[in-house]
């Protein structure tokens, strides 16, 4: 089944993610041969337009297009403060002038991306929406966790941090769920909602998520410049309460258990300096597979089909 | 005119409607009884299946003149109202510039009396320019007519300067509306915190935000021996806050608005921001406490909080869309589909809580359908339909959840004095 959009995880069945999970093998088995690009869009046009700074999912996506050889058009738009509607809809009709083929968007306002597939034929993709998805991301984090997991039913993964403020945690939890992974969250009070994360397991002591005994620890990106009241007292604390300490990286060591991050890492906070040796850091190995998978969504949508997207809520 | 109003029940405050004809002659309700023989040359109107039901009165609305007129203004409200059975308004003081001082309300009043063919009333603001800090022009508001004192669309957030203002205004018979928040604790103000927040990625409003603003202005006014009015109250614990304070004796009332006893959170979907207003949708059991608190008395009436914007400005992603959907000319009929039809309530509640109440608030009498009465009434049909199209409203704007959506229920003509204001 094709799709105009990709916007979320919540909208797509098992079926399709695992579809898409399979499609992203052959482009990575790409990467390792002395040309590694591919005409499968060729002559298609990509349009990057991030609203919010970012410097891995742009290059990723970038990357992932040029190597399906489209054209990519990285277009000039404001960063930074917020972009009222206006501005929104004035460069939508643009982009619409310029038949796009693919509109990668990424936007400090949750909903944005689905606002901007309803009023354009290019084929949308969400490269990250305010709290509410980072699909691809979620899309990654699974195809690595299936490398390393083929059989993900029953499976545990315990995510750790800023559940609130994170659209990480969303989608990858999500398409964890649909995997027929278990989804744990550990965090503080502050910031682990008490509403929406139902099926989900809450620790609130780091022991304790331990003796669940997850295959992965997932650990989120943790700031403090949100913070107009404060969340925690302070990364110190927050490191010695919840984060993968030298001790505790030792201890994961001795079971066994894999550690992500959709990076980048802030060490010394989600996790000590040393976890960048830890052999079962799938971190490095995250970032490769995002180029795959963002290939395999690109590959699969259909642009111009101008069908309402189906859109819900991870 | 002269007209009967033939074959019909009549609705009151109390009790459920009877059978009888109405007699209308210029513009006074010249009988009211079982069978009513027209006399030669007077209109006989067949009202057999149908309502007689005395006009309704909407204390919170946004007319949105001077200054936003691209959103409504007074002649499209009130033509809007009229649609919806309404026949009299309280316009909110939240324009640009807002209506803080005699000349602004001034302006207001003389547009109304242009362009409005139903009586309109403005509240006035506490502070200058809403802005929380020095007090409006008071007196030369209270000159003009005003009433109801408010800042509606936020609160006063300095708690010295409100309970100051009610010392103040109270001695001359003003009363105070209070829109209840507390800043810090709203977030962007898009949504009510739970669930759908988490799920849509926006910071979420809690209920105790709007609850403990609630629970200070009453203490306030009770402490300074005002009258407060609460606004378009949203949860279960804040109808309870009502409930303990009306107990104990403080002179306080309270408004609920149709959208908060039909709708909740998870109505938002895929960000429709047609589902987008201060205070927000929250739970279904909040939905049933409010019902419970309409039935029980605790709400003293029903209001719109008629809210207009433009199609392009609720366009725009869901925090920057602005708060607030139409009301005025929806509210009776879905009402009347929601919960009359299911018998939640009958139309006696209807006409005390929408007609009779609001209009006790703002000084003014009910308009009974009574002999020797100014004639005041609408015309309902039950089995009637209405579509709310954009063709069907009068409103500027069309920000509602029932566009394009068919109700049971009609209103089918509306009289005040002598002037036929509607007839389909």
């Amino acid at each position: 089944m094709a799709r105009k959009d990709f916007l979320d995880i919540a909208s797509l069945t098992r079926e399709e993610v695992e579809y898409l999970l399979e499609q992203a093998v052959p482009f990575k088995d790409l990467f390792t041969r002395s040309v590694k690009k591919v005409p499968a869009l060729k002559g298609k046009s990509v349009l990057m337009l991030f609203y919010e700074p970012s410097t891995r999912t742009h290059s990723s996506f970038e990357v992932a297009a040029k190597r399906m050889s489209a054209d990519v058009i990285d277009l000039d738009v404001p960063q930074s403060s917020v972009t009222k509607g206006e501005t929104v809809k004035d460069t939508v009709d643009t982009l619409q002038a310029m038949r796009a083929d693919y509109i990668v968007v990424r936007h400090e306002m949750s909903g944005m991306p689905l606002a901007i597939a309803r009023q354009t034929k290019a084929s949308v993709i969400n490269a990250g929406d305010g709290a509410h998805a980072h699909p691809t991301q979620g899309l990654l984090d699974a195809f690595t966790f299936k490398e390393v997991f083929p059989e993900t039913d029953g499976r545990k993964v315990l995510i750790v941090g800023d559940i609130l403020h994170s659209r990480v945690a969303r989608s990858t939890s999500m398409v964890m769920r649909k995997l027929g992974v278990e989804v744990a969250f550990l965090g503080p009070g502050s910031l682990v909602p008490r509403d929406g994360t139902e099926g989900m397991r809450r620790f609130t002591d780091y022991e304790e998520a331990m003796k669940w005994s997850p295959d992965v620890v997932y650990l989120l990106r943790v700031q403090m410049e949100r913070q107009d009241a404060q969340f925690f007292p302070s990364l110190g604390e927050y490191h010695r309460v919840y984060g993968v300490t030298q001790e505790r990286l030792e201890r994961l060591a001795d079971k066994g258990t894999y550690i992500m991050h959709p990076g980048p890492v802030n060490r010394g906070v989600e996790l000590c300096h040393e976890v960048m040796d830890y052999e079962r850091s799938l971190i490095n190995r995250q970032v490769e597979n995002g180029i795959a998978a963002r290939m395999a969504v690109l590959f699969w949508l259909k642009p111009g089909t101008g069908s309402e997207p189906p859109m819900t809520t991870e | 005119m002269n007209l009967i109003l033939k074959g019909g029940e009549v609705a009151g405050e109390e009790g459920a409607p009877r059978r009888a004809d109405v007699w209308v002659e210029d513009g006074v309700v010249k009988g009211v009884g079982e069978k009513i023989a027209a006399p030669d040359g007077v209109r006989v109107v067949d009202c057999a299946g149908k309502l007689v039901v005395p006009a309704m009165f909407d204390a919170h609305v946004h007319f949105r003149e001077p200054g936003q007129e691209h959103k409504e203004d007074i002649a499209h409200g009130t033509e809007a109202a009229i649609n919806g059975g309404v026949t009299g308004v309280v316009m909110m003081p939240n324009t640009n510039p807002a209506i803080d001082s005699a000349a602004v309300v001034r302006m207001v009043l003389e547009k109304a009396g242009e362009v409005s063919r139903i009586p309109v009333y403005t509240s006035g603001c506490i502070t200058r320019n809403r802005a929380g800090a020095e007090l409006a022009g008071i007196d030369g508001m209270r000159k003009l007519g005003v009433r109801m004192l408010t800042d509606d669309g936020d609160p006063v957030a300095n708690p010295s300067v409100l309970m100051r203002a009610m010392e103040y205004a109270s001695e001359f018979g003003m009363f105070f509306a209070s829109h209840c928040e507390v800043a810090e604790l709203s977030g962007p103000r898009a949504l009510n915190l739970g669930r759908v927040s988490y799920q849509l990625g926006i910071k979420g409003s809690p209920a105790c935000s709007e609850e403990i603003c609630m629970d200070r202005d009453i203490r306030l006014a009770h402490a300074a021996g005002a009258h407060v009015h609460i606004q378009h109250v949203s949860s279960g614990i804040g109808m309870e806050t009502i409930r303990f304070w009306k107990e104990r004796g403080a002179r306080v009332t309270a408004e609920v608005a149709p959208h908060h006893l039909m709708f909740n959170e998870d109505d938002i979907g895929e960000y429709d921001t047609n589902y987008k207003m201060n205070p927000p949708l929250r739970l279904a059991e909040d939905n049933a406490a409010l019902l419970e608190g309409l039935k029980t008395g605790v709400f003293d009436q029903i209001a719109t909080d008629h809210a207009p914007h433009s199609e392009f400005e609720k366009s725009q992603d869901f925090v920057t869309a602005p708060n607030g959907i139409t009301g005025v000319e929806t509210a009776l009929v879905s009402l009347y589909d929601r919960f009359v039809r299911a018998g939640d309530f009958g139309w006696d509640l209807l006409v005390k809580r929408y007609s009779a109440e609001p209009r006790r608030l703002m000084g003014l009498d009910p308009v009974p359908v009574e002999e020797g009465k100014r004639a005041e009434l609408l015309v309902f049909d039950p089995n009637g339909e209405t579509t709310f199209s954009r063709e069907f409203m009068k409103s500027k704007s069309v920000n509602t959840p029932f566009l394009d959506r068919t109700l049971q229920g009609r209103i089918e003509m509306v009289v005040a004095g002598d002037e036929i204001l509607l007839e389909r």
